[in-house]
Protein backbone atom coordinates (compact mmCIF):
# COMPACT_ATOMS: atom_id res chain seq x y z
CA UNK A 1 0.00 0.00 0.00
CA UNK A 2 2.44 2.59 0.93
CA UNK A 3 4.35 2.23 -2.48
CA UNK A 4 1.29 2.62 -4.31
CA UNK A 5 -0.54 5.08 -2.01
CA UNK A 6 1.15 8.28 -4.15
CA UNK A 7 -1.38 7.86 -6.47
CA UNK A 8 0.21 6.44 -8.92
CA UNK A 9 -0.69 3.69 -11.43
CA UNK A 10 2.23 0.87 -11.37
CA UNK A 11 3.76 1.16 -14.65
CA UNK A 12 4.53 -2.50 -14.89
CA UNK A 13 1.00 -3.83 -14.50
CA UNK A 14 0.12 -1.58 -17.16
CA UNK A 15 -1.97 -3.45 -19.88
CA UNK A 16 -0.16 -1.77 -23.05
CA UNK A 17 3.27 -2.73 -21.39
CA UNK A 18 4.32 0.76 -21.91
CA UNK A 19 7.44 2.43 -20.57
CA UNK A 20 7.90 0.14 -17.16
CA UNK A 21 10.00 2.98 -15.96
CA UNK A 22 8.11 4.81 -12.64
CA UNK A 23 9.95 8.37 -12.21
CA UNK A 24 12.78 10.45 -14.34
CA UNK A 25 12.58 12.80 -16.97
CA UNK A 26 12.02 9.89 -19.40
CA UNK A 27 9.17 9.00 -17.02
CA UNK A 28 7.60 12.20 -18.98
CA UNK A 29 6.35 10.10 -21.56
CA UNK A 30 4.79 7.64 -18.79
CA UNK A 31 1.85 9.56 -17.62
CA UNK A 32 -1.51 7.61 -16.90
CA UNK A 33 -3.69 8.29 -19.91
CA UNK A 34 -0.68 7.52 -22.01
CA UNK A 35 -1.17 6.99 -25.56
CA UNK A 36 -4.06 9.28 -25.95
CA UNK A 37 -2.17 11.76 -23.15
CA UNK A 38 1.36 11.01 -23.87
CA UNK A 39 1.68 14.18 -25.79
CA UNK A 40 -1.07 16.52 -24.68
CA UNK A 41 1.14 15.06 -21.27
CA UNK A 42 4.83 16.93 -21.92
CA UNK A 43 2.70 19.54 -23.97
CA UNK A 44 1.49 20.15 -20.35
CA UNK A 45 4.31 20.32 -18.45
CA UNK A 46 6.62 22.46 -21.29
CA UNK A 47 3.10 25.07 -21.03
CA UNK A 48 3.22 25.08 -17.16
CA UNK A 49 6.60 25.71 -16.94
CA UNK A 50 6.27 28.24 -19.78
CA UNK A 51 3.52 30.21 -17.93
CA UNK A 52 5.21 29.95 -14.54
CA UNK A 53 8.12 31.63 -16.48
CA UNK A 54 6.23 33.97 -17.64
CA UNK A 55 4.58 34.95 -14.56
CA UNK A 56 7.41 35.38 -12.70
CA UNK A 57 8.48 38.20 -15.38
CA UNK A 58 5.15 39.44 -15.01
CA UNK A 59 5.26 40.24 -11.24
CA UNK A 60 9.00 41.45 -11.09
CA UNK A 61 8.05 43.86 -14.36
CA UNK A 62 4.90 44.78 -12.08
CA UNK A 63 7.16 46.40 -9.59
CA UNK A 64 7.95 48.69 -12.45
CA UNK A 65 4.12 50.22 -11.01
CA UNK A 66 6.02 51.00 -7.46
CA UNK A 67 8.49 53.24 -9.09
CA UNK A 68 5.62 55.55 -10.38
CA UNK A 69 4.54 56.69 -14.01
CA UNK A 70 7.34 57.48 -16.02
CA UNK A 71 8.72 54.13 -14.96
CA UNK A 72 5.34 52.00 -15.96
CA UNK A 73 4.84 53.85 -18.89
CA UNK A 74 8.10 53.12 -20.29
CA UNK A 75 7.85 49.58 -19.98
CA UNK A 76 4.30 49.76 -21.62
CA UNK A 77 5.29 51.62 -24.97
CA UNK A 78 7.88 48.51 -25.15
CA UNK A 79 5.39 46.01 -24.73
CA UNK A 80 3.44 47.05 -27.70
CA UNK A 81 6.17 46.37 -29.89
CA UNK A 82 5.71 43.74 -32.47
CA UNK A 83 8.18 41.39 -31.05
CA UNK A 84 5.96 41.28 -27.77
CA UNK A 85 3.37 41.15 -29.52
CA UNK A 86 4.34 37.59 -30.75
CA UNK A 87 5.33 36.82 -27.26
CA UNK A 88 2.17 37.66 -26.21
CA UNK A 89 0.12 35.23 -28.90
CA UNK A 90 2.86 32.27 -27.67
CA UNK A 91 1.66 33.07 -24.27
CA UNK A 92 -2.22 32.99 -25.86
CA UNK A 93 -1.34 29.58 -26.85
CA UNK A 94 0.00 27.75 -23.58
CA UNK A 95 -2.43 29.42 -21.49
CA UNK A 96 -5.03 28.24 -23.69
CA UNK A 97 -3.96 24.71 -23.87
CA UNK A 98 -2.88 24.18 -20.31
CA UNK A 99 -5.98 25.78 -18.92
CA UNK A 100 -8.03 23.55 -21.63
CA UNK A 101 -5.96 20.17 -21.18
CA UNK A 102 -6.41 21.05 -17.96
CA UNK A 103 -9.95 20.12 -17.56
CA UNK A 104 -9.56 16.92 -19.18
CA UNK A 105 -6.73 15.83 -16.97
CA UNK A 106 -8.84 17.09 -14.18
CA UNK A 107 -11.79 14.65 -15.30
CA UNK A 108 -10.08 11.95 -15.79
CA UNK A 109 -8.28 12.07 -13.05
CA UNK A 110 -10.64 11.89 -11.21
CA UNK A 111 -12.26 9.13 -13.29
CA UNK A 112 -15.04 10.90 -15.08
CA UNK A 113 -15.85 11.10 -19.04
CA UNK A 114 -12.66 8.66 -18.66
CA UNK A 115 -13.75 6.29 -21.87
CA UNK A 116 -14.67 9.69 -24.33
CA UNK A 117 -11.10 11.60 -23.47
CA UNK A 118 -10.04 11.70 -26.85
CA UNK A 119 -12.79 13.22 -28.05
CA UNK A 120 -12.91 15.59 -24.91
CA UNK A 121 -9.48 16.37 -25.55
CA UNK A 122 -10.24 17.13 -30.02
CA UNK A 123 -13.29 19.21 -28.61
CA UNK A 124 -11.15 20.99 -26.06
CA UNK A 125 -8.65 21.66 -28.71
CA UNK A 126 -10.68 23.11 -31.34
CA UNK A 127 -12.12 25.63 -29.09
CA UNK A 128 -8.73 26.71 -28.52
CA UNK A 129 -8.04 26.81 -31.62
CA UNK A 130 -10.65 29.11 -32.26
CA UNK A 131 -9.86 31.23 -29.30
CA UNK A 132 -6.35 31.48 -30.42
CA UNK A 133 -7.27 32.50 -34.36
CA UNK A 134 -9.17 35.59 -32.65
CA UNK A 135 -6.70 36.42 -29.61
CA UNK A 136 -4.42 36.64 -32.21
CA UNK A 137 -5.99 38.83 -34.84
CA UNK A 138 -7.16 41.04 -32.00
CA UNK A 139 -3.21 41.16 -30.45
CA UNK A 140 -1.50 41.54 -33.93
CA UNK A 141 -4.03 44.46 -35.13
CA UNK A 142 -5.14 46.25 -32.29
CA UNK A 143 -2.06 45.60 -30.20
CA UNK B 1 -8.15 -6.98 -26.49
CA UNK B 2 -7.90 -8.61 -23.10
CA UNK B 3 -9.95 -6.13 -21.17
CA UNK B 4 -12.47 -4.59 -23.71
CA UNK B 5 -14.81 -5.30 -20.96
CA UNK B 6 -13.65 -2.96 -18.67
CA UNK B 7 -14.92 0.33 -19.63
CA UNK B 8 -11.77 2.08 -17.84
CA UNK B 9 -8.65 0.19 -19.81
CA UNK B 10 -5.40 0.56 -17.81
CA UNK B 11 -4.09 1.80 -20.41
CA UNK B 12 -6.63 5.55 -20.76
CA UNK B 13 -6.67 4.74 -16.89
CA UNK B 14 -7.47 7.79 -14.43
CA UNK B 15 -4.88 8.87 -12.38
CA UNK B 16 -5.17 6.26 -9.51
CA UNK B 17 -6.63 3.20 -11.16
CA UNK B 18 -9.49 2.12 -8.65
CA UNK B 19 -10.10 -1.43 -10.41
CA UNK B 20 -6.19 -2.77 -9.75
CA UNK B 21 -4.16 -0.43 -7.44
CA UNK B 22 -6.94 0.99 -4.51
CA UNK B 23 -4.38 3.79 -3.87
CA UNK B 24 -5.66 7.56 -2.59
CA UNK B 25 -4.90 10.73 -4.84
CA UNK B 26 -2.18 13.09 -2.48
CA UNK B 27 -2.85 15.94 -1.64
CA UNK B 28 -1.08 17.75 -3.81
CA UNK B 29 -3.05 16.53 -6.68
CA UNK B 30 -6.14 17.24 -4.92
CA UNK B 31 -5.21 21.14 -4.51
CA UNK B 32 -3.58 21.06 -7.99
CA UNK B 33 -7.45 20.55 -9.49
CA UNK B 34 -8.84 22.42 -7.04
CA UNK B 35 -6.42 25.31 -8.23
CA UNK B 36 -6.57 24.86 -11.12
CA UNK B 37 -10.37 25.17 -11.51
CA UNK B 38 -10.75 28.60 -9.94
CA UNK B 39 -7.35 29.72 -12.22
CA UNK B 40 -9.49 29.00 -14.95
CA UNK B 41 -11.84 31.44 -14.10
CA UNK B 42 -9.93 33.98 -12.49
CA UNK B 43 -7.63 33.91 -15.46
CA UNK B 44 -10.34 34.14 -17.60
CA UNK B 45 -12.06 37.60 -15.87
CA UNK B 46 -8.52 38.96 -15.53
CA UNK B 47 -7.67 38.82 -19.01
CA UNK B 48 -11.59 40.50 -19.74
CA UNK B 49 -10.78 43.00 -17.10
CA UNK B 50 -7.71 43.97 -18.10
CA UNK B 51 -7.63 44.55 -21.73
CA UNK B 52 -11.87 44.63 -22.61
CA UNK B 53 -13.63 46.75 -19.94
CA UNK B 54 -11.61 50.16 -20.21
CA UNK B 55 -11.72 50.72 -24.10
CA UNK B 56 -8.24 49.46 -25.40
CA UNK B 57 -7.53 47.94 -22.33
CA UNK B 58 -5.25 49.00 -18.96
CA UNK B 59 -2.30 51.29 -20.57
CA UNK B 60 -0.84 54.16 -18.80
CA UNK B 61 -0.11 54.39 -15.30
CA UNK B 62 -3.00 56.14 -14.37
CA UNK B 63 -5.63 53.18 -15.91
CA UNK B 64 -3.88 50.87 -13.41
CA UNK B 65 -4.64 53.11 -10.13
CA UNK B 66 -7.82 53.43 -11.17
CA UNK B 67 -8.15 49.97 -12.22
CA UNK B 68 -7.33 48.68 -8.49
CA UNK B 69 -9.32 51.78 -6.58
CA UNK B 70 -12.56 49.37 -6.81
CA UNK B 71 -12.23 47.08 -4.12
CA UNK B 72 -14.22 44.24 -6.19
CA UNK B 73 -11.06 44.39 -8.56
CA UNK B 74 -8.72 44.04 -5.74
CA UNK B 75 -9.99 41.09 -3.97
CA UNK B 76 -10.20 39.02 -7.04
CA UNK B 77 -6.43 39.96 -8.15
CA UNK B 78 -5.42 39.07 -5.08
CA UNK B 79 -7.24 35.78 -4.59
CA UNK B 80 -6.35 35.54 -8.78
CA UNK B 81 -2.38 35.72 -7.54
CA UNK B 82 -2.94 33.55 -4.13
CA UNK B 83 -4.37 30.94 -6.11
CA UNK B 84 -2.03 30.88 -9.33
CA UNK B 85 0.77 31.19 -6.74
CA UNK B 86 -0.06 27.86 -5.38
CA UNK B 87 -0.54 25.91 -8.97
CA UNK B 88 2.02 27.36 -9.97
CA UNK B 89 4.50 25.78 -7.35
CA UNK B 90 2.33 22.88 -7.17
CA UNK B 91 3.21 22.31 -10.53
CA UNK B 92 7.05 23.39 -10.37
CA UNK B 93 7.04 20.77 -7.10
CA UNK B 94 5.32 17.67 -9.52
CA UNK B 95 7.62 18.42 -11.96
CA UNK B 96 10.76 18.47 -9.36
CA UNK B 97 8.94 14.96 -7.69
CA UNK B 98 9.70 13.09 -11.00
CA UNK B 99 13.09 13.05 -10.76
CA UNK B 100 12.82 10.54 -8.56
CA UNK B 101 14.39 12.43 -5.42
CA UNK B 102 14.27 11.07 -2.05
CA UNK B 103 11.55 11.64 0.85
CA UNK B 104 14.30 13.98 2.54
CA UNK B 105 14.99 16.26 -0.57
CA UNK B 106 11.16 16.14 -1.54
CA UNK B 107 10.60 17.14 2.20
CA UNK B 108 13.22 20.25 1.16
CA UNK B 109 11.57 21.17 -1.86
CA UNK B 110 7.82 21.48 -0.32
CA UNK B 111 9.24 23.99 2.36
CA UNK B 112 11.27 25.98 -0.10
CA UNK B 113 7.98 26.16 -2.69
CA UNK B 114 5.80 26.91 0.54
CA UNK B 115 7.85 30.06 1.66
CA UNK B 116 8.55 30.75 -1.77
CA UNK B 117 5.10 31.24 -2.16
CA UNK B 118 4.13 33.29 0.91
CA UNK B 119 7.25 35.59 0.21
CA UNK B 120 5.54 35.64 -3.38
CA UNK B 121 1.65 36.79 -2.10
CA UNK B 122 3.70 39.04 0.37
CA UNK B 123 5.07 41.07 -2.20
CA UNK B 124 2.05 41.40 -4.48
CA UNK B 125 -0.08 42.14 -1.20
CA UNK B 126 2.90 45.00 -0.54
CA UNK B 127 2.46 46.38 -4.36
CA UNK B 128 -1.01 45.97 -4.45
CA UNK B 129 -0.80 48.19 -1.13
CA UNK B 130 1.27 50.79 -2.73
CA UNK B 131 -0.21 51.14 -5.74
CA UNK B 132 -3.96 51.78 -3.99
CA UNK B 133 -2.12 54.79 -1.59
CA UNK B 134 -0.54 56.40 -4.85
CA UNK B 135 -1.33 59.81 -4.68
Amino acid sequence: MSEQSVGRTAPERRADGASTRRRGIVGWGDPRGRRLGGFAFILNRLTGLGVLLYLSFHLVVLSLLARGPSAWDGFVSLAGSPLFLCFDVVLIFGLLFHGLNGIRVTLVGFGLVVDRQRAMLVALMVIGAIVLLIASVHILTVG
Amino acid sequence: MAHSEQPTPDRIGPMWTPSREPSRPTWGWILQAVTGALVLILVTLHMIANHFVVAGGLRDFADVVAYLSNPVVVVLEVLFLVVVTAHGLLGLRAVLFDFGLGPRLEAAITRVLAVLGVAIVAYGLWLTWTITSYH
